[in-house]
């Protein structure tokens, strides 16, 4: 456990100058300071797999019989599953997080969902973006955190979505400052006229979005020289494949990651990061498809945590994984899975408790043919809140849920 | 240079305008005097609120940036002489213009490229507009097309049946090859059916979470099994595809695709084609009906549901009018819908002629999106040429088209704003402002794009701008240009 306080980190030069270069009317604009009542420096990553990722094939039941049966095509044979127990295995090609959990440092939560399980992407994203299976919510859970506990309003970086252009749905809640990075060279006003006129076109813009886009822009502004002068003071200690060929452009995954590790390890107050893979709604030809994607978590993820540990932050940073749903047992004729339940969550870093968690869903015993869940996602959020930020779990998730503890 | 621009009068537009309250109206004279802006601030209090919609110039441009994207100051001319109801029966029945595609058609980025300049070209507005919003409903993206001239056959399709009747387009768009890949019908059998569509023509195209159920998703997607990809020549027989080159030679795949490509453009097409062995024949019970039921039934079933014209009237309206729809404007746009039997043009006029759509509340009530912005811009600028850039700097501002995040489409109004997506267009408005080597007057873009009611910083940007650039950035970075 790290017992780095924020104070170690301001004393570091590097470091000092991202907070140096956070401009004084960042504070004096419309975000005046809170009292910063967070007990640690700790740093979450939310890692969504966009489109409902098969948990079936990814946290493998190898030894259970009914397996072969329920995925004649589509399953992996036992022997290529790299096993973490008698029981279950990872995908293949998961090497790289397959060696993390030997060292203690994954945690693999199996059979999580909620109950009465949606099938609709849509519906069951806002489910686990606002940790609301009721769907009363509409402000996402990280969100929450940042506008009520994270002071995001004190500085532009503390929520940030990286590698993406829209504010997840996690993230966004009243109050909440979240700043929208695609890649740090574009996070900027080009050209000296703009760089004047532009902010000044979003002070006190009127109207039903008004505040909207003065926030974004301010947000912007605020976060500018932040960004250039960590790109300025950041290297990454190990490559990163950042030339992705998994399904188009808008799922390069390793360069966000690689973004998220140049802003926790150069800008202190950054907190809460969120970065997203697409393209795991497999209704057709899964295995191939899956292969390249969970090849693509695998190394990404795999750098990002060597990355940080070169540059002595692997103590503060914790990765989870999450998707909106698993997938059917029983494997369709496109040699693809539909819209399912249950499915494991990752929670990746060194300072997590490692080990399989919870119980894994029967094969056998379904709902419908669908995996019934163990874990309450909510118990994982609980521990995350709790036991990594430091944070009142209470106030975010609405109610208190018996913790799933992923911390060590 | 100084842009001769003098305020002629000063409102006070109180709440009425969503984006216009406290806001600065201003007229700009070409021609006459030099000079800044008058100091004096804005009245506060006392004038009336006033809608800006009352005013038949502004309403024709309100219903222009909506029903198309800008415009010249000929079109605003020529809208704001007509009477409104007029205008409206003329802007929903223009016919589409067919748009020239590219020589290589099965690159889809040459595709968006080419319809990016269509956009902003053509004068059949209204049916562009509803290609665009189609394609944000009826989602497919280009990767399942593999290099095969999908991508422009579906924007063909979407703009030919997308001003005519919801049935035909609904119908066509079950058998378009490139939602049959998209949402996996093409590989759907009998005997193992995928449910990717059955789900999503229900959940997203139609009818909404609610008004369906498990069950309804299984047995369409029995009834939908089947359909295959065909080939067809000129006369619609279907004929052979030809055979794609074992050996990854580039050189040959090349030639592969030009070949498709050049017989796409002499009359071939693909086609959806139900296989008669791959269906399953048996009883299904779908959304109450039970018969051996296929394609066509799943089609008549959905659009014979109380919940289909609620939710595609909401839908549109949500893109066209308001942010927030009532139930009585909903239950009356779709009431105009079903009954003219799902007519596209008879739901749209009476939108457009709704209280709602003229009403105070919805001036700027809609954020542009970023292709909406994008090619308003290159209109009000005549720079169709910059499509290309179009094209790429829609990455950076989360609209790529053809390459939707998901199958819902994309994000509307607030959920464009962040503070990413914002940096790109003022990047992209200063990018535009400086290549640009002949500038039109920023003044008439402020009369005639921003109905000269502007807020108190877009103004002053404006006023301090020295050149004819810095005040055409002012006006194109402005949030009163983000807005419609």
């Amino acid at each position: 456990m790290s017992t780095f306080t924020r104070r170690d980190f301001l004393a570091s030069g590097v470091l000092a100058a991202g907070t140096a270069a956070v401009p004084a009317v960042f504070a004096k604009a419309a975000f005046a300071a809170r009292a910063d009542g967070v007990a640690n420096d700790h740093v979450l990553v939310a890692l969504q797999l966009g489109g409902g990722n098969d948990g079936l094939n990814t946290v493998i039941p190898y030894a259970d019989p009914a397996y072969a049966s329920v995925r004649p095509t589509i399953g992996i044979p036992a022997e290529q599953v790299l096993h973490l127990d008698g029981r279950v295995g990872l995908h293949p090609v998961m090497t790289g997080i397959k060696a993390m959990f030997d060292k203690g440092h994954v945690a693999i939560v199996q059979g999580v969902g909620y109950p009465n399980p949606i099938y609709s992407h849509f519906e069951s994203l806002a489910v686990w973006e606002c940790a609301d299976p009721s769907l009363s919510q509409t402000d996402g859970w990280l969100g929450k955190l940042l506008a009520s506990q994270l002071a995001s309003s004190a500085h532009p970086l503390t929520g940030c979505a990286l590698g993406e252009a829209s504010a997840p749905a996690e993230l966004r809640a009243t109050g909440a400052t979240v700043s929208v990075i695609n890649t740090a060279a574009t996070y900027q006003i080009q050209g000296a006229g703009p760089e004047v006129a532009a902010p000044a076109l979003y002070r006190n813009t009127t109207g039903i979005y008004g505040a909207l886009f003065d926030q974004a822009l301010t947000t912007a502004e605020a976060g500018i020289k932040a960004v250039q002068s960590s790109a300025a003071s950041y290297k990454p200690a190990v490559p990163y494949d950042t030339v992705s060929t998994v399904f188009g452009s808008k799922n390069n995954l390793a360069a966000a990651l690689q973004l998220t590790a140049q802003l926790i390890t150069t800008v202190p107050e950054v907190r809460v990061c969120h970065v997203v893979l697409g393209g795991f709604d497999t209704h057709f030809q899964e295995s191939s498809r899956q292969r390249q994607l969970l090849a693509y978590v695998d190394t990404a993820v795999s750098a990002f945590m060597a990355d940080l540990a070169a540059h002595g932050q692997a103590d503060r940073v914790v990765l989870f994984t999450w998707s909106e749903f698993g997938r059917r047992i029983v494997e369709n004729a496109s040699q693809g899975t539909d819209h399912g339940a249950a499915a494991p969550m990752f929670v990746i870093g060194a300072p997590v408790k490692g080990g399989l968690m919870g119980e894994y869903p029967s094969l056998t015993q379904t709902d419908s043919g669908n995996l019934v869940y163990s874990t309450d996602f909510r118990s994982v959020y609980q521990s995350l809140i709790t036991d990594w930020l430091a944070a009142d779990a209470s106030a975010v998730l609405g109610a208190t849920f018996p913790q799933t503890r992923v911390i060590a | 240079m100084p842009v001769r621009l003098s305020r002629r009068h000063v409102l006070a537009l109180g709440a009425a305008g969503a984006g216009g309250a406290a806001a600065v109206r201003f007229a700009a004279f070409p021609g006459g005097r030099s000079g800044a802006l008058p100091a004096k601030a804005v009245a506060a209090g006392g004038a009336p609120a006033a809608n800006p919609l009352a005013e038949p110039r502004t309403l024709a441009a309100h219903l222009l940036r909506r029903a198309g994207f800008s415009y010249s100051t000929a079109d605003l001319d020529s809208a704001a002489a007509m009477p409104y109801g007029d205008l409206v029966d003329r802007v929903v029945s223009t016919p589409p213009e067919p748009m020239t595609m590219p020589a290589q058609l099965g690159q889809y980025q040459a595709v968006v490229v080419a319809w990016y300049a269509h956009m902003a070209t053509t004068a059949a507005q209204f049916p562009e507009r509803m290609t665009l919003f189609w394609h944000g409903l009826l989602t497919s993206d280009y990767r399942k097309a593999a290099g095969l001239p999908l991508v422009a056959q579906q924007n063909a399709l979407y703009r030919q049946k997308g001003v005519t009747d919801f049935r035909a387009l609904l119908s066509a768009v079950t058998i378009d090859p490139l939602m049959m890949r998209y949402l996996d019908l093409d590989v759907s059998t009998a005997k193992a059916p995928n449910e990717n569509y059955s789900r999503e023509l229900m959940e997203l195209f139609t009818l909404g979470v609610g008004h369906f159920t498990e069950n309804d998703v299984r047995e369409g997607a029995r009834a939908l099994s089947g359909l295959r990809l065909a080939f067809v020549d000129p006369s619609g027989a279907v004929t052979a595809l030809p055979k794609r080159p074992k050996v990854k030679n580039p050189m040959e795949q090349q030639q592969y695709y030009q070949r498709i490509s050049m017989m796409v453009e002499q009359g071939y097409r693909f086609a959806g084609r139900l296989n008669p062995r791959l269906h399953d024949n048996g009883t299904k019970t779908y959304l109450g009906r039970t018969g051996n039921l296929g394609p066509d039934d799943v089609v008549d079933i959905i659009l014979a549901q109380e919940a289909c014209a609620p939710f595609v009237a909401t839908k549109a309206l949500e893109y066209f009018a308001t942010p927030n729809p009532s139930k009585e404007l909903v239950a009356s746009v779709a009431s105009a819908f079903r009954s003219s039997g799902y007519d596209i043009k008879a739901m749209m006029r009476a939108i457009f002629t709704s209280a709602d759509f003229k009403a105070a509340a919805n001036y700027r009530s809609l954020v542009r999106s970023p292709v909406d912005y994008m090619v308003s811009t290159m209109r009000v600028l005549a720079r169709p040429e910059l499509a290309r850039q179009c094209a790429q700097a829609g990455q950076y501002m989360d609209q790529v088209l053809y390459d939707m995040p998901t199958v819902g489409g994309w994000p509307v109004n607030a959920g464009w704003v962040s503070s990413g997506s914002l940096l790109s267009r003022i990047n992209f408005a200063g990018m535009v402002a400086r290549s640009s080597a002949a500038l039109p007057d920023p003044a008439t873009a402020v009369a005639d794009q921003l109905d000269g009611i502007v807020g108190a910083d877009t103004a002053a940007v404006f006023n301090a701008s020295r050149t004819t650039a810095d005040k055409w950035f002012a006006v194109l970075a402005s949030p009163e240009f983000q807005l419609k």
